[in-house]
């Protein structure tokens, strides 16, 4: 449902992306593993026609996002929790998006019950959340449309444990009815509880892919996380 | 079933998003902000002092309250059209903006055309008023109160303020950028008349380059042939060229 096709960008002459190629299926999880600053924002703006590869292509639901017609009601993303107006209230931020989306405000309440966000707290302007209350946020914007396909850049940043184990409990249970779910993250641990399978990127290249206990087969997930991400650093610098 | 709700799932048909929804959505952004909000409050309330400071020097004349009530309009609506555009940039809300609808034209669209009507409406506004005021002063002062009132010059002052309002929302997109396109908005003005005064080159280059002289014309309602040549070379200068630029930088500026 989501597919990356050798997608490179460069940008002010640096390769932020060289190369990246893989695809997320229905009913499944997939996890974008990579350290801070290894290119799994670009590649998700790049996803959702914010940014454009210098060459490749990504497609979700098997077209570039920006030919999709009403596109966020098949593709919720989180990109960025601290992107909001400080001034405008959580309710606010759903109800301008529910109403692009046409969806009624019942819909807007069935997400805030949703992501846990009592009547009060959003009826408080965004500048006075905090993180955990900024992805809270996020991800019921991102599930407001019901999507099939669901696009979450560091969701649990922030989120106490207990949101954490919320917010997996939720991830799993979009996958199980068949949704896709292309989840990054630069922590090992988040991604492993939940992902069926597990793409690596480091410097901006796809370094290992495939499911938790075959990456893991030699020398354990996190070793070969580490060696991997390193090796990378190394090989660039 | 999740618990992800599925009520949507019946609204699923796959129609491009109508314009006039973005128009609700641009509309209500306008003062659904704490410092929206307040721009609104202050601008309402400089109005209203000012109709009334003036109604206490000035004879009960419903021209004159007019342009006084539409004097902070004039100023400020601009201002509000600037952050109404650069907003989406400052706060990255681009992000979800053009998430929810990629072609940015529309957005774009979608953002101009309330500015430009509330320009229109604050200025009608203004003149609405401007009516009891003047029966107020008039009443209070014992003297008859003057009701003649230029429709031409009402026109061409609405006109005025719509043609700033738009300068505002062509510096907006084009700069991104509030305090940028603020202070070129306002240093505008104060750059011209040091130019004007550059003797016979400067004077001819201020006559058709600077908006805020070219449209006063349209308010004492004299506007002749080479006017109407020098707003329409400033308006092209000042709302053309910027908007048509900053469309270009929109459309093609990585969102981050």
């Amino acid at each position: 449902m989501i597919e990356f096709n050798h997608v490179s960008k460069t940008y002010k002459g640096v390769k932020a992306l060289d190369d990246v190629s893989f695809a997320v299926g229905p009913g499944s999880v997939t996890g974008f593993l990579g350290p801070n600053g290894a290119g799994k924002s670009t590649a998700l703006r790049i996803l959702l026609g914010l940014s454009r590869a210098t060459s490749g292509s990504a497609t979700v639901l098997g077209r570039p996002y920006g030919e999709l017609d009403r596109p966020a009601a098949r593709v919720g993303a989180l990109l960025d929790a601290d992107a909001q107006h400080p001034g405008r209230t959580g309710r606010e931020v759903l109800t301008l998006a529910a109403t692009v989306l046409g969806l009624p405000g019942t819909r807007v309440e069935e997400v805030l019950d949703l992501v846990g966000l009592t009547g009060r707290e959003s009826r408080r302007t965004v500048g006075g959340y905090s993180l955990g209350m900024r992805q809270r946020l996020g991800i019921a914007q991102a599930l407001l449309g019901d999507p099939e396909v669901l696009v979450l850049d560091e969701p649990a940043n922030g989120l106490d444990p207990q949101g954490i184990r919320w917010l997996r409990g939720l991830i799993r249970d979009l996958a199980a009815s068949g949704r896709a779910v292309l989840l990054s993250s630069h922590l090992l641990h988040e991604v492993e509880q939940v992902a069926d399978h597990i793409v690596m990127i480091g410097r901006g290249r796809v370094l290992a892919q495939g499911t938790a206990a075959e990456l893991g087969r030699d020398r354990g997930l996190e070793e070969t996380f580490i060696e991997l991400t390193t090796h990378a650093d190394r090989g660039a610098a | 079933m999740s618990g992800t709700g599925g009520t949507s799932r019946t609204e699923r048909v796959l129609a491009p998003i109508p314009f006039r929804r973005l128009l609700v959505v641009e509309t209500r952004k306008l003062a659904d902000t704490r410092s929206g909000k307040i721009m609104i409050a202050v601008l309402a309330a400089l109005v209203l002092a000012g109709v009334v400071g003036r109604g206490f020097v000035t004879d009960p004349k419903l021209q004159t309250l007019a342009f006084t009530a539409g004097m902070p309009i004039a100023t400020l609506m601009p201002v509000l059209a600037i952050l109404a555009v650069t907003g989406e940039w400052s706060h990255r809300t681009a992000l979800t903006t053009f998430t929810l609808e990629p072609r940015r034209g529309r957005v774009l669209v979608a953002k101009y055309v309330p500015a430009v009507t509330a320009a229109l409406a604050a200025s009608l506004l203004a003149a609405l008023v401007a009516v009891p005021a003047t029966a107020a002063v008039a009443a209070v002062r014992g003297v008859p109160a003057i009701w003649e009132m230029n429709p031409l010059a009402l026109l061409g002052w609405t006109g005025t303020n719509v043609l700033m309002v738009a300068m505002g929302l062509a510096l907006g997109t084009l700069l991104l950028n509030a305090p940028a396109a603020i202070v070129v908005y306002l240093v505008n003005p104060m750059l011209w008349s040091v130019v004007g005064r550059l003797g016979d080159t400067g004077e001819t280059l201020a006559g058709w380059l600077d908006l805020n002289a070219t449209v006063a014309p349209l308010v004492t309602g004299d506007m002749t042939g080479g006017g109407a040549a020098r707003l329409a070379v400033s308006a092209v200068l000042w709302i053309v060229v910027p908007m048509a630029a900053g469309a270009v930088r929109v459309a093609r500026k990585e969102v981050g």
